[in-house]
């Protein structure tokens, strides 16, 4: 029996070890990463805007994160280390990486908000986005922002991520992660709203009735 | 204490708020004041509003299941052993 002859046994314990080191490695794998697929897919489809293109985006990414699953911190951000995966590998593989900067500060992107929402309600339009389901127009809206807008709305409006987060995925300033999001989010306002208008969906008497403050 | 600088100064910083991204402190100001203010009360209903909308509009792939199946088919292909399969 080679396992007690000389060093076969250590050969056959290396071998044991390394199965179950391989085992463990692959359990965990499964548990952190594999777990992520939903939001790694929507993620990837935000980048290609085609579900094909999003199935190759999804599948290099998972198995770029398998072949290195060594240098993944356990404990770490496991989700954003596979966005972040899936963004250099999109921006990789098209050569497309935009340069674009945003200079705006953010704090006046958030001055701008306060001058759509004052629009808004003056037209009778105030109430418009907790009175409808404006889901399909959303999507259509989100598709058409320019790469650098979508991706920062979408990691942070939908994925549910940090500011930090976001900055260390995208690679840029947490100050251009909020320039990005909040001129993103302001895009899509104006978007979703002329929208709604061409729909009729506002209120003509909104514009002149009090808002009721929280008792 | 001038208000249109309070309001400006809760305008400059919404978006921040609703995003959880402030101090403690700074979220109880801004909580205090937008419980009082007529102007920026419905602007935060509206901003919220507006963001739960965004939230809700995922764009799913019509079809995750097989997705990941071919994804798990390549990955046994790179020596993802047999028991990362279930889901």
């Amino acid at each position: 029996m080679p396992g007690t002859i000389g060093g076969g046994g250590d050969l056959t314990r290396d071998m044991t070890d390394h199965a179950a080191e391989k085992q463990s490695k692959d359990a965990r794998f499964h548990e952190e990463a594999l777990r992520w697929l939903p939001e790694v897919t929507r993620f990837a489809l935000s980048l290609t805007k085609s579900e094909p293109d999003a199935d190759d985006l999804v599948q290099e990414t998972f198995l770029r994160a398998y072949r290195s699953w060594s240098t993944y911190a356990p404990g770490s951000e496991c989700r954003a280390w596979l966005f972040t995966i899936c963004r250099n590998t999109y921006y990789r593989e098209q050569n497309r990486e935009r340069r674009m900067v945003v200079c705006d500060d953010p704090e006046l992107e958030s001055l701008a908000a306060a001058a759509i929402h004052m629009s808004a309600q003056q037209s009778g339009f105030g109430d418009v986005f907790a009175k409808f389901d404006l889901r399909d127009a959303v999507v259509r809206a989100l598709g058409e922002l320019p790469d650098v807008f979508r991706e920062a709305v979408l990691l942070v409006d939908v994925e549910d991520q940090s500011y930090d987060t976001a900055a260390v995925v995208i690679g840029v300033p947490i100050g251009t992660i909020r320039s990005r999001l909040y001129r993103g989010r302001r895009l899509l306002q104006e978007r979703l709203l002329a929208y709604a208008k061409d729909l009729g969906l506002g209120s003509p008497s909104a514009s002149t009735t009090r808002t009721e403050l929280p008792q | 204490m001038n208000p249109m600088l309070d309001c400006q100064a809760v305008m400059r910083q919404l978006w921040a708020y609703l995003d959880g991204e402030l101090s403690r402190d700074r979220v109880a100001a801004i909580e205090a004041h937008i419980a009082m203010c007529e102007q920026c009360y419905p602007q935060c209903q509206f901003e919220q509003t507006f963001l739960a909308q965004i939230a809700h509009a995922r764009h799913e792939h019509s079809d995750l299941e097989r997705l990941r199946t071919r994804l798990v088919t390549a990955l046994v292909a790179e020596g993802f052993g047999d028991q990362g399969d279930r889901s």
